[in-house]
């Protein structure tokens, strides 16, 4: 599913009137299908504003621009929010604070029951079975304990299971990564590469982390005070160095390094993943440059 | 969710605003007391009433608008005891031939509404212009002479801070979880009463469970300050009486001196509804 957004704005507090924010100005982005989307920016910049937007948690104001994901047309009063959520699965920060059930099996299988009410059991089986083993646990030896009583990785893992248990096509996650040591973390980002591979297509993932942008993301969108500052790939966003400091943001490590080796007189290209750099680096010195 | 905004503190630098949020509790009870202490249809006592909140209303730059926004809250309440006067007053004359709805019956209807919506109104203006936090220092130092019979008054206005301090933050939460429950499907709009009730479980249980370790944390952290009670404690805002608290309590005493006269000075007839 292609997304799409043209010209949307989103005011928090406009009821209320007391305090409103502007939390989106006219943002345009395209989102392709099959992209490993990053979005960042400053804090409070608009991030969870608008990926809120792309499964209807937050309505668009029809006057307020255009939002398409897929077939759906969010700015569509009459859009059937209940199959867009199932084609739009959403991690939240600490999505393990979503649990509730008394059985890992009947968390999991929440997303599927409410999405699906005529789902047979053994499909039901089925479906969380598989979701459970994807993120890497053991099925049999995890579905019938209290979700409580599980460790905080694998806590975060039973939340996503029961967001990906519906197959979602588009798999938005903000900053699902806080919190977990750097083990927990590349491991987390190796179960969204695995899923990138099956049935979710695209994968939008909002980060403080530039190390994960760059060296999974294809994409990226720097978000500032709830417009769109930058797009492009990792190589292009961060190659504006001026533009990246005045936004408050950080480089990722391989940015920093080709910096430091240009100011030594060394380029290296490729592009800002560990793997393109350390390539590069080889390359260079085959040709005897280093 | 995030329209219900706990209290209704509206930020400003007015008399009123700056006044000691005690003093200005004593005078709201003295203003509900005058309230009700208007004789059965003398509207003249609300009259004095309506215009003393339209005063601090306006020195205290507040919208009457906002003001008169708090009245939605109890519609029902006021509509209810209004109908009940109406139908069931049977005292005076029918206001048609044969008719059930006599001319008492209307009037008591419509000086009811007239007292809840001035208890209401005098109410708000308390918490438009006073911070909650503020109000609970206000209690406990009016609470203080409890402490004479052994009553915990600091403990107790602890207490009314810390859930103070937490209800926004559970309305956060509460906010989240209801979207992290929609994003899979929950739906808390639609079916029966039951249903609908049912749906809440997956907010209901993670909202609690964050409570314990909010509670936790927040223990944690107060232990790790040392905090041991009351014992020598002093405050961070002391609360002084100034010439404004000063002032307003003259009007307040000038408020009740009028009601009184207005009831011919007959002091407190029947008070509740
Ligand atoms: N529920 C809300 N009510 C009112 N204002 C809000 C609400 N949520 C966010 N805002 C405001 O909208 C703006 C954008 O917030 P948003 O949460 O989208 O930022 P963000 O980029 O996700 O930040 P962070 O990186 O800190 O998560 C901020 O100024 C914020 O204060
Ligand atoms: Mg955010």
């Amino acid at each position: 599913m292609q997304i799409i957004a043209k010209n949307l704005s989103f005011t928090y507090g406009k009821q209320t009137k007391a305090v409103s924010v502007k939390a989106l100005n006219n943002v345009n982005l395209t989102i392709e299908e099959g992209d490993f989307f990053g979005i960042i920016g400053h804090t409070g910049s608009g991030k969870s504003t608008f990926v809120q937007h792309l499964n209807g948690l937050i309505r668009v104001n029809g006057k307020e621009g255009e939002l398409r994901v897929g077939e759906f047309d969010l700015a569509d009063k009459k859009c059937d929010l209940k199959t867009l959520r199932s084609k739009v699965g959403m991690v939240f920060q600490y999505p393990e604070y979503q649990l509730f059930a008394e059985t890992v099996f009947e968390d999991v299988a929440f997303g599927l029951k409410s999405f699906n009410k005529d789902i047979s059991q053994s499909e039901i089986e089925l479906r969380v079975a598989e979701a459970i083993t994807t993120v890497g646990l053991n099925y049999q030896r995890i579905k019938d304990k209290s979700p409580f009583e599980l460790s905080g990785g694998q806590k975060r893992r039973v939340a996503i299971a029961g967001v990906i248990v519906s197959r979602p096509e588009v798999l938005v996650l903000d900053e699902p990564a806080a919190g977990l040591d750097p083990v927990g973390k590349r491991e987390f980002l190796n179960l969204l590469k695995r899923l990138h591979s099956s049935f979710v297509k695209t994968i939008i993932i909002v980060s403080h982390d530039m190390n994960i942008i760059s060296e999974y993301c294809n994409k990226v969108a720097v978000f500032n005070r709830g417009e769109i500052a930058l797009v492009g790939t990792p190589q292009e966003v961060f190659a504006d160095q001026n533009k990246i400091k005045e936004l408050g943001l950080e480089f990722p490590l391989t940015a920093r390094l080709k910096l430091a080796l240009k100011n030594k007189g060394v380029e290296v290209g490729g592009d800002l993943t560990v793997e393109g750099f350390v390539t590069a680096l080889s390359k260079l010195k085959e040709e005897g440059k280093l | 969710m995030r329209e219900v905004t706990f209290g209704q503190y509206f930020p400003s630098n007015s008399f009123v605003h700056k006044m000691n949020a005690s003093i200005k509790i004593l005078i709201v009870i003295a203003y509900i007391v005058a309230v009700f202490s208007v004789k059965q249809f003398h509207f003249l006592g609300f009259g004095i009433c309506l215009a003393f909140v339209i005063t601090v209303t306006a020195v205290a730059k507040v919208p009457f608008l906002k003001v008169l926004k708090s009245l939605k809250a109890i519609i029902f309440f006021i509509v209810f005891s209004a109908v009940l006067q109406l139908f069931f007053n049977k005292s005076g004359t029918p206001l048609w031939e044969g008719g059930f709805i006599t001319d008492e019956g209307l009037k008591s209807a419509i000086f009811v509404s007239v007292k809840v919506s001035l208890v209401v109104l005098g109410a708000s203006i308390l918490t438009l212009t006073t911070s909650p936090i503020e109000l609970a220092d206000g209690i406990e130092v009016l609470l203080y002479p409890l402490k004479i019979v052994r009553f915990p008054v600091h403990e107790f206005a602890l207490i009314m801070s810390i859930a103070l301090r937490f209800i926004p933050t559970l309305m956060e939460e509460t906010d989240r979880i209801i979207k992290a429950q929609k994003a899979r499907g929950a739906d808390f709009d639609s079916g029966n009463l039951f249903k609908r009730a049912k749906a809440l479980i997956p907010v209901l249980i993670p909202l609690l469970v964050s409570s314990f370790r909010s509670a936790d944390e927040l223990a944690d952290a107060m232990d790790a300050r040392c905090y041991a009670g009351s014992k020598n404690r002093t405050k961070f805002k002391k609360s002084v009486i100034t010439w404004r608290d000063l002032i307003g309590l003259i009007i307040t005493a000038g408020l009740v001196v009028a009601v009184v006269y207005c009831n011919g000075f007959y002091i407190f007839p029947a008070v509740f509804l």
